[in-house]
């Protein structure tokens, strides 16, 4: 008798768990591919080339993010700029981008060291492929649209989630964008990537006044 | 899909898929865990993610009883061809993922150490990027998985 | 002596006590014992000016201490400086900050960044932040300053490393500043681009990006490049160079500051003719003729073995000396002593030559045992140059004897038919007509020409001895040798055209020469002849090896007759050519920078080329398609690799016994110079010989320019445009007579063609000249007798 006692008190906290399941008053596992789990954010998920807000690219080809990249999974190529039509401002625009993804190992070096904030992460991590060549992604897959629309690898995947694509991590903005010497410093997110439409400095009213 | 010489008749069409839908839910991946990505493997396995809603809680600690060989982790040259021995020792019909950017191409370590892609061993059905790869990362290469396998013949 | 004439003056520079000799410069002395000045407008190789003040050091005075530019002042005895103290530091970071008051922060797209002497210093001296926050200067950028050059004047920091290298080098002087003050600005002179042969080492030595290299901008950036030292493969000078690659690419050459040949610079065509490397006409499959003229590509085995099948039919029936090789002089000495070991002991011939027919005699080439080295220009009292227009075609050689003139005083005579590069610096300068050189040399060694002996007092002499022009015959070279060697206390350098041709005929690729520069005991016959037999059918196979004799052997009509004459013509090349057009087999060869082997300049200096590309598609190195063609012909040479050929060829030919690949590699970085004959080989006179002279009322003259339509040159995008097309340079005199007048056209008739060319009416030329530069694009072969018969076409309008 002694026996059974011990073993329903042992299976209480299974029993609770069982029945906070099946009643769905709490739910312990995260049922993906139905619900996506939150991710934090600052995760590093794939990367985006943004544009500025007049459809102009960010990226000028500087490679410094691949020189940056401790995996060496960039290549990037530079090239003049058509002074009549024109990718991105100034002499240089980047004309061939490529990620390979495989290599990648998602540290965020490239958006630390991009000069011009044309690299960016989103949170989009779920994208298996089933050879070595999808993965490479070249600057049309990464590069988003005069939109801000962010162009998905497999957009027919029912797996593709559009939305982690267009959240941003937010280690973006080290200095006052409008070039406020006493907001250096003062770390800022963005929510989302591409045309840096940037929301006020915290406090910025007070501190400005 | 249908074998474009020798269609399948009706009867045989639906056991291909029934037998396919059949490997798809009861996939008994290899305890083999080289690095770090391992961790991420066993957090799959964990109540939080699950991996026995897609029929694969068990990771089989014999070759023989496994049919889905994850290969989480870096994988050096020395260890190249005990990977290869556990796949040959895998009963068919046997997948292959290659989980994480050091498995898949070896990631950031291109030096004489690592074979720079696991697939110059074994040959790969999914790549997962990631530097590990989340538990859903993996997942969904699991799932892709198993739309390869849906789509698939049973027998090659 | 005493000790501070032998071992210098004693400086003291941070505390540490040095002897350097009196009069170096206090940057030099400080840099040579481990203490780096920072510096933006000194360069070791151009004279000081102390323009950016960035090397303020201090030193003590019996007034106190003293702020100098260590660029301008001389050491001298108990001299005591400090290069690190509070009042260095505020100098360096005050004159940083003012660089960049106005230097904009456009690194990311500069193609310095990364390797900028600026970038580099500020981060190490510089103050870290600036106080100037006002609007830069701006200027138009980039500006094109010449085909090559662009110049992005809000970069520049006004150092004038580049206008005083124009100015001291290459003696071009065709950048200067303008303007004062705030709007300094370099600029070129109105509508006179920078066209200069070596404006491109002023892209390497400018200390920021204002100066950058139409053919490098933005192709790459330094973190991705890696970089290789090897040879230039252009000129016989074997300039040191580094090959810099990214993504398998070949995408610069620098000149690495090698005392012994280049001193760091380099000729626009040797710095920049590496494009062709990248072109998408590269070859990549052994191609076979089909019936119908057309070619298709087959596999290397197939190529192989119809090679062999053909060349051994030949063989058997008509003998070895049916057969013929050509070429050779463009690769490394391991492929030459492959073709030359293949054609003397698998084809069984001695019809070989590496030659065409442009160079001199093969023995006054190698056997001469007072060859000079380019160094004894340094210490020369005399410099002769009678032969090619040095800067034309040997434009490192040019830099060296302008350098001994203007900065060592050496006497300078230069003697060709028209103006040179070095007219500016030459103490006598002589003209005349070709094909009455003897009459000139005998007058000469007469003793008959007194402006000469003057000059001549002053020894030692070096000469520089070659073919002035196409259509003086190499026995006049000869002549001209014999009547220096007459001279006391002199050396001669024989010129010769083609970046290895000295290597390859140390390994015997000539019809004379046996590897290891042995007089063969049986000559087989030379270029001319070997075009000549295959058009009269006395040759019938030709193996071509990195040769298009169709362009370049002068009488291009010969050469034209010869191939179509042959019965089977393998090439081995990189692209297709005039030449190759004629062939039944294609082979893609391996070009510069995707082999490694050794090449001996023209002063016997054997040094390394390495490899750092992979080459286009299937193509191999020469030596390897030789030893397989020679497998299939049935004899197996042995070889796997050229490191092999390498042990082959050092116990073959003594000469190259210290030059082996691991001497060059870590000890003898700049080069192993093999010995002149005396011992193993006799040393050879050249016969003095003269010539009839020719009497007719014009002569051709008939040379080579820098960029002409070779088909490296035309294979690159940026060099091509730079070829200056095909004239007729009259002499003011001839002209008037013929009523032909610049841009008027004559026509020229020759015996061996015609060509019709718009005039130039060149002053420079001695009168009864016709100087027509050889190889331009849209100019036929004219070939190589003198004779020409020139009429004016159409009225002079």
């Amino acid at each position: 008798m002694g026996v059974l006692t011990e073993l329903l008190k042992g299976l209480r906290a299974t029993g609770s768990v069982l029945i906070e399941t099946v009643t769905g008053k709490e739910m312990l596992t995260t049922r993906y591919p139905k619900e996506m789990r939150e991710k934090p954010q600052r995760f590093h998920g794939r990367h985006v080339l943004n544009r500025y807000p007049d459809g102009m690219e960010k990226c000028i080809g500087c490679e410094l993010c691949a020189g940056a990249c401790p995996a060496r999974c960039i290549y990037v190529r530079g090239k003049d700029n058509d002074p009549e039509n024109p990718n991105s401002p100034g002499e240089r625009f980047g004309f061939v981008y490529e990620i390979n993804m495989l290599r990648c190992i998602f540290c965020g070096l490239c958006v630390e060291a991009c000069p011009t904030e044309a690299i960016t992460m989103t949170q989009l991590f779920e994208f298996s492929t089933t050879n070595r060549g999808d993965a490479i992604y070249t600057r049309e897959e990464l590069l988003m649209d005069t939109d801000g629309n962010v162009p998905h690898m497999f957009p027919d995947d029912p797996l593709a989630d559009m939305k982690e694509l267009l959240t941003a991590d937010g280690w973006l903005k080290a200095t006052a964008p409008a070039g406020n010497a006493s907001y250096e410093g003062v770390q800022t997110w963005q929510g989302t990537p591409g045309p840096a439409s940037w929301d006020p400095e915290p406090d910025q009213e007070t501190r400005d006044s | 899909m249908p074998h474009p010489t020798n269609p399948p008749g009706f009867l045989t069409a639906r056991i291909d898929k029934l037998a396919s839908w059949a490997r798809t839910r009861s996939m008994f991946p290899m305890t083999f865990g080289l690095a770090c990505c391992a961790i991420e493997m066993m957090a799959m396995g964990t109540a939080h993610y699950d991996s026995a809603r897609f029929g694969m809680e068990v990771f089989r600690a014999s070759p023989r009883q496994a049919d889905l060989m994850i290969v989480a982790g870096r994988v050096s040259q020395k260890m190249a061809p005990v990977l290869r021995q556990v796949y040959d020792q895998m009963p068919e019909p046997k997948w292959v993922v290659s989980m994480g950017a050091c498995a898949s191409t070896g990631g950031m370590f291109n030096n004489y150490a690592l074979v720079q892609g696991v697939d110059q061993v074994v040959p790969v059905d999914i790549y997962v990027p990631g530097c590990p790869p989340g538990p859903t990362s993996l997942m969904h290469g699991i799932l892709t998985l198993h739309d390869k396998i849906m789509s698939g013949e049973i027998a090659s | 002596m005493t000790a501070r004439e032998t071992e210098g003056v004693l400086v003291t520079i941070d505390g540490k006590e040095v002897r350097a000799p009196e009069g170096e410069l206090l940057i030099k002395t400080a840099e040579d014992n481990g203490t780096y000045i920072p510096r933006f407008c000194w360069h070791p190789r151009l004279k000081e000016v102390g323009m950016c003040r960035m090397c303020l050091v201090d030193i003590e005075t019996p007034g106190g201490s003293m702020m100098v530019t260590a660029c301008t002042n001389p050491i001298s005895d108990g001299m005591v400086v400090d290069t690190k103290n509070d009042r260095v530091k505020k100098a360096q970071e005050a004159i940083l900050e003012y660089l960049l008051i106005n230097h904009p922060l456009d690194c990311p797209v500069c193609d310095r960044g990364g390797e900028c002497p600026l970038q580099d210093q500020t981060m190490s001296y510089g103050p870290g932040e600036t106080r100037f926050v006002e609007e830069k200067r701006h200027f138009e950028k980039p500006i094109p300053i010449s085909d090559l050059v662009l110049l992005d004047r809000e970069r520049c920091i006004l150092c004038a490393r580049c206008t005083r290298f124009a100015d001291e080098v290459p003696g071009d002087p065709l950048i200067e500043f303008k303007e004062r003050g705030y709007g300094t600005q370099i600029s070129i002179f109105p509508n006179q681009p920078f066209s200069s042969y070596f404006s491109g080492n002023t892209v390497q030595i400018c200390p920021v990006g204002a100066l950058t290299a139409t053919p490098y901008r933005f192709r790459a950036r330094p973190w991705d490049l890696k970089a290789v030292e090897s040879t230039c493969p252009h000129c016989t000078a074997g300039d040191r160079i580094s090959i810099e690659a990214s993504q398998n690419q070949v995408l610069r050459f620098l000149g690495v500051d090698v005392d012994a040949t280049n001193r760091g610079w380099l000729s626009d065509k040797c710095r920049f003719g590496f494009e062709y490397l990248n072109s998408e006409d590269r070859l990549t499959n052994p191609l076979a003729r089909q019936e119908g003229g057309t070619y298709e590509e087959v596999s290397w085995g197939e190529a192989t073995s119809i090679i062999a099948q053909r060349f051994g039919a030949i063989r058997e029936a008509h003998g070895g000396d049916a057969l013929a090789v050509l070429g050779g002089a463009h690769g490394t000495n391991e492929d030459a002593y492959a073709l030359s070991v293949f054609a003397r002991d698998v084809l069984g011939t001695k019809n070989i030559d590496c030659r065409m027919d442009d160079a001199l005699g093969t023995r006054l080439l190698t056997g001469i045992d007072r060859r000079a080295r380019i160094s004894d220009v340094d210490t020369a009292g005399t410099i002769i140059v009678w032969g090619p227009d040095l800067k034309e075609e040997h434009p490192t050689l040019y830099l060296r004897v302008r350098h001994a003139v203007q900065e060592l005083g050496a006497n300078l005579i230069v003697i060709h038919p028209r103006a040179t590069g070095l007219d500016d610096r030459a103490d006598l300068k002589i003209t005349y007509r070709p094909g009455s050189g003897s009459d000139l040399l005998t007058q000469l060694r007469g003793g008959d020409r007194d402006d000469v002996n003057a000059l001549l007092e002053a020894s030692p002499v070096v000469a520089f001895v070659g073919r002035t022009g196409y259509t003086e015959g190499p026995t006049m070279a000869e002549a001209v040798a014999s009547w220096i060697l007459e001279l006391e206390d002199s050396r001669v350098l024989p010129l010769a055209r083609r970046a290895n041709v000295f290597g390859a005929l140390d390994m015997g690729v000539a019809p004379d020469l046996e590897p290891g520069r042995i007089a063969a005991t049986e000559t087989g016959r030379d270029t001319r002849q070997i075009l000549g037999g295959l058009a009269s059918g006395d040759i019938r196979g030709l193996l071509l090896v990195g040769a298009d004799p169709v362009r370049d052997v002068p009488d291009g009509s010969l050469a034209t007759s010869g191939l179509s004459g042959a019965e089977f013509v393998v090439a081995i090349d990189m692209f297709h050519n005039d030449s190759t057009a004629h062939a039944d087999v294609i082979l893609p060869a391996l070009g510069f920078s995707e082999k490694e082997g050794t090449v001996t300049n023209i002063e016997g200096r054997v040094q390394k080329v390495n490899r750092i590309a992979p080459g286009s598609g299937q193509s191999r190195s020469d030596w390897s398609i030789i030893a397989d063609i020679a497998t299939a012909l049935g004899s197996d040479l042995g070889w796997t690799s050229e490191q092999e050929i390498n042990d082959a060829m050092m116990a073959r030919v003594p000469a190259y016994a210290e030059a082996s690949w691991d001497a060059l590699d870590w000890e003898e970085r700049d080069g192993v110079v093999v010995p002149a004959p005396g011992a193993d080989v006799p040393v050879y006179r050249p016969e003095m010989t003269t010539q009839p002279t020719v009497g007719a009322e014009l002569v051709l003259h008939s040379a080579r320019k820098l960029y002409d339509d070779g088909v490296m040159m035309r294979k690159g995008p940026s060099l091509h445009r730079l070829a200056p097309g095909g004239f007729a340079h009259l002499h003011p005199d001839d002209a008037r007579r013929l009523g032909a007048r610049t841009g008027s056209a004559v026509r020229l008739v020759t015996k061996r063609g015609e060509a019709e060319l718009p005039v130039q009416v060149d002053p420079s030329l001695h009168r009864g000249v016709v100087y027509v530069p050889f190889n331009q694009p849209g100019v036929g072969p004219l070939g190589d007798d003198p004779v020409v018969r020139v009429t004016a076409v159409g009225e002079p309008d």
